[in-house]
């Protein structure tokens, strides 16, 4: 079988171009992938429809988008069209979708080929992609470690070289901390850059789609594709600023804060070298590099648990077998639908969250921890905003550990949380956040950086990430080949 | 720690049935999770009447109509009659 | 010592808006059901509430025509509770911020006046229609989400007659404000109804009566419900917060449910929906596009003159009295006694609304008028009532075509006449030598030249007179 795919999107966009390929052969290359692969990424995958969609697309001019005919990969909790969207969860085990989520509509625009639907934690909620109700994925670097998640499956097929583009969705580092754990780039953008109509909600005020590829501008390619204005949501705005245009542009007067929170003892001691190596080779390219305090960045945890656990026990309360979905079947009476409908449709880490959600909201607790978290969530993200006041960007790891093995703690209610403790803050913020390959621990598994700006500067991260992914002579393709 | 009762009405909100078992376990897990989130009574207080919007913007009050899917509306439905959508006979009406 | 009624009502009432208040569906009464629902009624995982800015202009309307304060920041909140008829299983309401709090309607019994206080008014979304068998129940969509006001008084109401001025004057309000078109047999206006008894100043044990089929029976519910209750606590009994209904073919209230204690319906803000600041330019531009509200007509209806069981009339119906609108300039009384008599009789007939028929503002105009002016009597306006609703033909070519009443201008029939006779002098010789028949010839000249515009007799007349007189 030919590697067309693991050329660079400049490269294989050549070779359409002067066709010397087809779209066809992508598709057919990536589910000869998809097929070989033993690593779990993909819940469902459509190669009839991606194959006719190839099809379509030979009967057309390739265009200067180096987009056109590109395989892509979608997490599991974004609509497309007449595919099952299940969310890693035996409540839509069956579900098929009838309408596009806004991203989607991008997607297809931009003539990119969906081949399947992801693995991820049931309906986002997890950091490893264990919760899903198909098995966890493996983390491509190592069989027997966790992918990381929720978007594990898209980071998996993107790591492993199954497919150059994933989408995945954010709520508290979904995207950036399985792409960490797997030495990918992964990007959540800014609150309200994607339409979130057509994305499952977890967290409706944190939730946002992001971006999962191979390199950096790619990465910033497909995000400047799916960015647009969605009036089916209305903390959507509109975009017409060209997030590619600071890329490898030289870094002049830059200055970048590291929390000191973000290198405390928190965070394994390989990873915070690696971080403070970074921090020297930017110093010696006339980077100015400071450790700073920001109030409230140790509490962000709380915060988040209360906010995405009290919004999606509502969310996540329209399930009820009555519309769609699972549903009990022979239930004595309604309640009896309601209840046992939702005991054997969630998982147990849905159900613990929906639980302590409902807690949390239930009579006088409203007031006490959801509207005092929006308040503090408000401070805190003015405390990161006088941040940027005098810096480009803030800059940190995504994880504080890397990949662990499957099956640790599973039990444990703070485990996902825990893991996501350095990425929260960019969702609180609704901040852009981009976690990139950066090297590798003791144990050859991939670290990843986080960089951090303010909201609408994509721009700037990818400057930063660009220059640093020029300078970082490690190599994180290695396991692409061996599929 | 929140009683069985507390748990068996938290469950009774939420409409998830929970077996014996699953009650001390929630009792449990949601004790961990609940010490953790109370630490936000330590964080100083503000003030208490003032809304803040879970997002940024502001609804823009020139927003024009969209078109949204309501094609196959019916095609997830469980349960169908004709064109209805059945469910167990609602007792509270 | 008497018992004091103390009774507070709750209406929800549905706006007329051409969309959802969260959706783009069409809202409206009586379609296939589930043929108006989107994935966003139908609570489709991924979606999301959109935000209808036409609900906010009827609701900013009826805040007016009710005196209450508008809440210019204001904001959604969930309201999370499991029902069937319930989508995404919360509704979203206004908790928090109500658009509309502190106003009033007034009313008027046997001539005294009193203002009922509005607590407030606040927007939310309705739910799913629901059908029921003793086996199962069936769900349409196509009532979830459209676009609900509901408007909560004060307990400061103290009888059934009290409670049924106010639904009426309230419907009136909401009707004339164009928000709404409260039908309380579509369900598109609903009332519910709080009622305790009391011998001191401290607020009995309060017992909700929920929807009413009609005003009247609001009324009859209420005076029941209060005897009811005096009964009991004269039997020594302790009443139970409670809900009941109404039920209309024995006058009575039957027990629903015993209220649960703490309802908990985890109030929190919508998180999918940013916060609203009403522009003074978004408040006023909705103000001004009310129309003259009843009680103002009432008084120019009054000063014409109309008698005062017509002007009640004329309120009563809606159309007719945003019709006279357009033609307060005119006798009023001749203008409504049209309106509420032939005219309605005929619209009636027909099954047809004045939009449906030919009769343009400028003939009802004209109409009015030639009666005002006495050109035409009340039986030659019936004899072409058909002509005016059904044909383009203006009042005075139905008239003309009919004969019923021929315009006379004199100027053009002297003109006419005096140039036939400048132009034909033979024929005037003719006729002064004695020939009978020129006069006639004269005639058949001057009807020809007058293309049928004027009256022969009146124009032999004047011939006659010039002729005589040369």
């Amino acid at each position: 079988m030919s590697k067309y795919l693991s050329l660079s999107l400049q490269e294989i966009h050549e070779l359409l171009k002067n066709k010397k390929i087809t779209p066809k052969d992508l598709v057919m290359e990536c589910f000869d992938n998809i097929e070989k692969s033993n690593l779990n990424a993909f819940i469902n995958v459509y190669k009839d429809y991606a194959l006719s969609e190839a099809s379509k697309l030979e009967e057309l001019e390739v265009d200067d988008d180096l987009l056109f005919g590109i395989p892509i990969a979608i997490k599991d909790n974004i609509m497309v069209k007449d595919m099952k969207c299940t969310c890693a969860s035996k409540m839509l085990d069956n579900f098929v979708s009838i309408y596009d989520a806004g991203c989607i509509d991008e997607i297809k625009r931009h003539h990119m080929i969906i081949v399947g639907k992801t693995n991820m934690d049931e309906f986002a909620m997890g950091s490893t992609s264990e919760t899903s109700y198909y098995g966890a994925p493996h983390n491509p670097w190592n069989y027997d470690k966790v992918s990381g998640g929720s978007s594990g499956g898209s980071a998996v097929a993107v790591s492993s070289g199954i497919i150059p583009l994933a989408l995945g969705s954010d709520t508290g580092g979904s995207v950036r901390q399985p792409s960490s754990f797997t030495g990918i780039v992964g990007m959540k953008p800014t609150y309200g850059r994607v339409s979130r109509y057509g994305l499952v909600a977890f967290a409706s005020s944190l939730d946002q789609v992001g971006v999962m590829s191979r390199n950096v501008y790619e990465n910033a390619l497909l995000l400047k594709a799916i960015s647009k204005e969605d009036k089916r949501d209305l903390t959507s705005f509109e975009t017409n600023d060209d997030i590619t245009c600071l890329i490898n542009k030289p870094l002049t007067n830059f200055k970048v804060a590291i929390p000191k929170y973000f290198i405390s003892d928190i965070v394994d001691k390989e990873i915070r070298d690696k971080i403070l190596e970074i921090k020297t080779m930017l110093e010696t390219n006339h980077v100015t590099v400071d450790f700073v305090d920001i109030k409230y960045i140790d509490k962000t945890a709380i915060l988040y648990q209360i906010i995405a656990m009290g919004e999606a026990s509502s969310n996540l309360a329209r399930f009820d077998g009555i519309k769609y979905g699972y549903s009990y079947l022979n239930p004595k009476d309604l309640e009896d639908l309601y209840k046992k409908t939702r005991r054997y449709g969630f998982g147990s880490e849905v159900k613990r969250r929906i639980m302590v959600g409902s807690y949390l909201l239930s009579g006088e607790n409203a007031k006490i921890y959801y509207n005092k978290a929006l308040q503090i969530r408000d401070d805190l993200s003015k405390e990161f905003q006088k941040v940027f006041d005098n810096y480009n960007l803030i800059i940190g790891p995504t994880t504080a550990r890397c990949a662990y093995n499957l099956n640790t703690n599973l039990d444990d209610p703070l485990k996902s949380f825990m893991d996501d403790i350095l990425v929260m803050h960019a969702n609180m913020g609704g901040f852009p956040s981009l976690s990139m390959p950066v090297g590798f621990n003791s144990e050859h598994l991939p670290i990843g950086l986080q960089i951090i700006g303010n909201r609408m500067d994509e721009k700037t991260i990818y400057q930063l990430a660009s220059f640093i992914e020029k300078e970082i002579k490690d190599d994180f393709s290695e396991v692409r080949n061996g599929i | 720690m929140l009683t069985k009762e507390e748990v068996l009405h938290v469950a009774h909100l939420a409409r998830i049935e929970v077996t014996d078992e699953e009650i001390e376990k929630y009792q449990k897990d949601l004790k961990i999770l609940l010490d953790e989130v109370d630490k936000i009574r330590s964080i100083e207080d503000f003030d208490d009447d003032k809304m803040f919007s879970p997002t940024d913007n502001q609804y823009d009050l020139k927003r024009e109509s969209v078109i949204v899917d309501k094609e196959q509306i019916l095609s997830n439905v469980p349960k169908k009659m004709g064109n209805f959508v059945e469910v167990p006979v609602m007792i509270n009406e | 010592m008497e018992y004091k009624k103390t009774v507070g009502i709750e209406v929800h009432c549905e706006l007329k808006t051409k969309e959802k208040i969260f959706s783009p569906s069409i809202s409206n009464y009586g379609s296939i059901a589930n043929t108006n629902a989107n994935v966003i009624d139908m609570a489709y995982p991924g979606t999301l509430p959109l935000l209808n800015k036409e609900v906010l202009s009827f609701a900013i309307k009826a805040c007016h025509v009710l005196n209450l304060n508008i809440t210019k920041d204001m904001h959604f909140d969930r309201k999370n509770y499991f029902y069937p008829d319930n989508p995404k299983n919360f509704q979203i309401t206004q908790n928090e911020t109500p658009i509309g709090t502190e106003g009033y309607v007034e009313i008027e019994i046997d001539g005294i006046k009193k203002k009922i206080e509005i607590l407030e008014m606040h927007i939310e979304e309705d739910t799913c229609k629901s059908v029921h068998s003793d086996k199962y129940s069936l769900l349409d969509y196509n009532r979830a989400g459209v676009p609900l006001i509901e408007i909560v008084t004060k307990p400061c109401l103290n009888s059934g007659e009290e409670a049924v001025k106010y639904l009426e004057k309230l419907r009136e309000l909401l009707l004339y404000a164009g928000v709404s078109d409260c039908k309380i047999e579509e369900g598109s206006m609903r009332c519910d109804t709080n009622v305790s008894i009391s011998k001191t100043n401290k607020l009995g044990t309060k017992i909700e009566v929920k929807n009413i089929g009609s005003i009247s029976n609001v009324g009859e519910a209420i005076n029941y419900e209060a005897k009811r209750q005096e009964e009991l606590l004269e039997k020594g009994e302790v009443l139970k917060e409670e809900t009941r209904r109404f039920d209309d073919k024995t006058k009575t209230t039957i027990l629903m449910r015993v209220k649960e204690t703490g309802n908990d319906y985890r109030y929190f803000p919508e998180p999918d929906i940013p916060f609203v600041h009403l522009t003074d330019a978004f408040i006023e531009e909705a103000i001004n596009d009310l129309k003259r509200m009843p009680d103002e007509r009432r008084k120019d209806y009054e000063k014409a003159g109309v008698l005062p069981i017509n002007i009640e009339k004329i309120i009563a119906n809606k159309e007719i009295s945003d019709y006279l609108e357009n033609f307060l300039d005119t006798n009023l009384v001749i203008a409504s006694n049209l309106l509420l008599g032939d005219i309605q009789s005929y619209l009636n007939k027909n099954s047809k609304t004045i939009n449906e028929t030919k009769l343009t503002n400028k003939k009802f105009h004209d109409l009015v008028n030639k009666l005002d002016k006495k050109e035409i009597n009340n039986k030659i306006f019936k004899d072409i009532l058909i002509d005016i609703m059904e044909t383009d033909q203006d009042i005075d070519d139905i008239l003309k075509d009919k004969g019923l009443n021929i315009s006379f201008d004199e100027n053009l029939l002297n003109d006419i006449i005096a140039n036939v006779i400048n132009n034909n002098q033979k024929i005037i010789d003719d006729y002064q030598n004695g020939n009978p028949r020129s006069a006639k010839a004269l005639m058949g000249l001057i009807m020809k030249e007058g293309k049928g515009k004027i009256d022969p007799a009146m124009a032999n007349q004047k011939l006659m007179e010039k002729l005589n007189n040369l």
